[in-house]
C-alpha cells in the first residue's frame, strides 16, 4: 500500500467503440474515423456517419499534427482529481486531418501557449491499459 | 408559412429573491412564484391546464417530485389540469419552455401554461448532484474526462479564443461584470448588490486563464415562474401583456470539442429567424436580456444578435452603453453574474426580466419606452442558442 506513483486522475470510459481508439493509443497511434461511402472525417468515434448515416466507417491513423484552437491554463478550482496537478494546460486541438481533440499541452512554458500554435502528439502512459495522447509545441518541422 | 408572431403572450410573472435562503423550502418557493404569476396575470388559476416545471439540479428527489405533478396538487389544479411534464435543457430550458408553451396555446391544445422553476443551488446542493452537474455533465467520458475539463475551463477556453479573434481586452470583459453589478444594485431580487469595478475584476486571482475569480458567477437559491396564454385571452386579462413576437434557435453539439469552430456563424441563423419572425431589427431593440453564465458569453451574444459589429462588443460595454442610463441596457436583472446562478433558472430569470421590462414593472431599473426586448438562452457547454423577441404591441 505504499505505491506512490499510482495514477489518480480519471481514466477514459471504455466501450466497444472507444476501446479501438484507446488500444490505438497504447500503440502510440492516434486513430480517427472516415466514412468509406462519403469521405466524412468523424471524431469522436461514432456508430454511424454523421453526414450520410452509413455504418461503413473505417479507422485511419492521424499524423498527430495540428493547431491549438483554444486553451486554458487552470490554476485553481479544478476538478478534485486534478487539484494536485495545477497548473495544467487544457486545449482543443484542431488536427490537420480535420477533426478536433481535447487534451493537455505539455513540455512547454504555459505562458508561451497561444491560439493557432502548431502542436504535435506525444503519448504518455497512464496505466498498463491506458496511454493518453497529449500535445506539445512543434519545434521546427 | 404560418407564424406564431403575436399570437401568444406572457401575461404574468413571479420571482423570489435569489441568494442564500436556507430556511426557504424548495416547494414554498415554487408555489409562491406560481401564485405571484397567477395574481400578476389576473388569471383564474383554474384556467391553467398545463404545468411545465423546469428541471431541478440541486436535489434529485425535488426534481422527481416536480415530474410527478407536485405543483398541480399544491395549486389545486387537479380537476382542470391536462398535463404536467418537465422540460429540461439546462440553461436554455426557459427558451424551450416558452417555445412549447406558445405552441400549446396557439394550437388550442392548452388554454394557459404555467412554467415554473425552483432550485436550491446555494444552500441545498447535494454533493453528488454538484459533481454530476459541474464536473461530469456535457463531457465525453470516453475522450474528454481524462484531461481535466470543467465548466470553469470552458469559460477559459471560450474567452481565450474570443480575445484572440477580436482583440477584446481583459478589462473590456471585466466591464461586463461592472455593468451587470450596476443593474443588480437596482434589483431587489439580485444577490450581488455591491458595486464592482472592472479594475477590481482584473486585479482578482487567475483561476483558469484568462478567467479571473471575479468573472465567476455564484451558485444561489432561486425561483421564478411565468404564464403563457393566447393573445385573445391576454387582451381580456391584462393591460400589460408581453407579446411573443419571434423566436429562433440552433442546437449544435453535446461536447465543447464538437462545438462549431465559429459559433457566431453557426448560431447566427437563430437571431436572423427571430428578427424576421418578429419583423423587428437589431436597431429596434430597447433592452437586451442576454444569458451569461460568464461575461464573454454576453459579448458573443451581442455580436450574434448584431447589436454590435464583430469585435466591438467589449468596447461598447466598457464605454458604459449597456449600464443603467446607457443606450442599450443589457441584462437588467444582473444576469447570473450578479443575480446568482440557480441551476437551470438563469435563463428563466432572464426571460422573466424581459417580460417585466415590456410590462413596465421593473421598478427602479425600468427602461423607458421599451417597445421590443430581445432575450437569449443557452444550455450545456454552449450546446445551443435561443433568441426570443417580446413586444408591447403586436
Ligand atoms: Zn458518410
Amino acid at each position: 500500500m505504499t505505491q506512490t506513483n499510482e495514477y489518480t486522475k480519471p481514466l477514459p470510459l471504455i466501450t466497444g467503440l472507444s476501446k479501438i481508439f484507446w488500444d490505438g493509443c497504447k500503440e502510440n497511434k492516434l486513430l480517427y474515423q472516415e466514412c468509406k461511402d462519403c469521405g466524412e472525417v468523424i471524431f469522436f468515434p461514432k456508430m454511424f456517419c454523421t453526414n450520410c448515416m452509413s455504418q461503413n466507417l473505417g479507422w485511419k491513423e492521424s499524423k498527430g499534427k495540428g493547431k491549438i484552437h483554444t486553451f486554458t491554463v487552470t490554476y485553481d478550482m479544478a476538478p478534485p482529481e486534478f487539484m494536485p496537478h495545477v497548473p495544467y494546460a487544457l486545449a482543443i486541438i484542431a488536427l490537420d486531418e480535420g477533426f478536433r481533440f481535447m487534451s493537455n499541452i505539455v513540455e512547454c512554458d504555459f505562458d508561451k501557449i497561444s491560439c493557432d500554435m502548431p502542436v504535435e502528439v506525444v503519448f504518455e502512459r497512464a496505466t498498463d491499459e491506458i496511454t493518453l495522447p497529449k500535445f506539445r509545441p512543434t519545434n521546427g518541422n | 408559412m404560418s407564424t406564431i408572431r403575436g399570437k401568444a403572450a406572457i401575461v404574468g410573472i413571479g420571482e423570489v429573491p435569489t441568494g442564500m435562503y436556507p430556511d426557504r423550502s424548495f416547494i414554498d418557493a415554487a408555489i409562491s412564484v406560481s401564485a405571484d404569476a397567477i395574481k400578476d396575470a389576473g388569471i383564474n388559476k383554474n384556467d391553467i391546464d398545463t404545468v411545465i416545471p423546469i428541471g431541478v439540479v440541486a436535489n434529485s428527489l425535488d426534481n422527481a417530485n416536480m415530474v410527478c405533478s407536485w405543483v398541480v396538487e399544491e395549486l389545486g389544479l387537479g380537476s382542470v389540469a391536462k398535463s404536467n411534464f418537465q422540460l429540461m435543457s439546462g440553461g436554455s430550458s426557459s427558451a424551450n419552455a416558452l417555445k412549447v408553451a406558445t405552441a400549446l396555446v396557439t394550437t388550442g391544445l392548452s388554454k394557459a401554461v404555467l412554467v415554473v422553476h425552483s432550485d436550491r443551488m446555494g444552500t441545498g446542493l447535494d454533493l453528488n448532484a454538484a459533481i454530476t452537474m459541474f464536473a461530469k455533465a456535457s463531457i465525453s467520458q470516453e475522450y474528454e474526462a481524462p484531461f481535466g475539463f470543467s465548466q470553469l475551463a470552458l469559460a477559459g477556453m471560450l474567452q481565450q479564443r474570443y480575445m484572440y479573434d477580436t482583440g477584446t481586452t481583459e478589462r473590456q470583459i471585466a466591464s461586463v461584470v461592472e455593468s451587470l453589478r450596476k443593474w443588480a444594485m437596482l434589483n431587489p431580487n439580485a444577490m450581488m448588490k455591491k458595486e464592482r469595478s472592472a479594475d477590481e475584476v482584473v486585479d482578482s486571482p487567475m483561476l483558469s486563464s484568462p478567467v479571473r475569480k471575479r468573472m465567476m458567477n455564484i451558485l444561489a437559491d432561486g425561483a421564478a415562474a411565468f404564464i403563457v396564454t393566447t393573445k385573445e385571452r391576454a387582451d381580456d386579462m391584462t393591460d400589460t401583456p408581453a407579446y411573443i413576437l419571434g423566436m429562433g434557435s440552433r442546437c449544435t453539439n453535446f461536447t465543447v470539442t464538437a462545438q462549431p469552430t465559429n459559433i457566431i456563424k453557426a448560431w447566427g441563423p437563430a437571431a436572423k429567424e427571430a428578427y424576421e419572425m418578429a419583423s423587428v431589427g437589431p436597431k429596434d431593440i430597447g433592452v437586451a436580456e442576454l444569458y451569461d453564465a460568464f461575461p464573454t458569453f454576453i459579448l458573443i451574444s451581442m455580436e450574434i444578435l448584431d447589436l454590435c459589429k464583430r469585435g466591438e462588443a467589449g468596447k461598447f460595454v466598457e464605454d458604459g452603453h449597456t449600464s443603467p442610463g446607457g443606450k442599450l441596457p443589457v441584462s437588467t436583472n444582473g444576469a447570473m453574474m450578479a443575480q446568482g446562478h440557480t441551476g437551470a433558472g438563469g435563463g428563466v430569470a432572464i426571460l422573466v426580466e424581459a417580460a417585466r421590462q415590456i410590462m413596465g414593472k421593473a421598478g427602479e431599473r425600468q427602461v423607458k419606452d421599451v417597445k421590443y426586448v430581445v432575450e437569449t438562452a443557452s444550455g450545456g457547454v454552449g450546446m445551443d442558442f435561443h433568441v426570443g423577441i417580446l413586444g408591447r404591441e403586436v
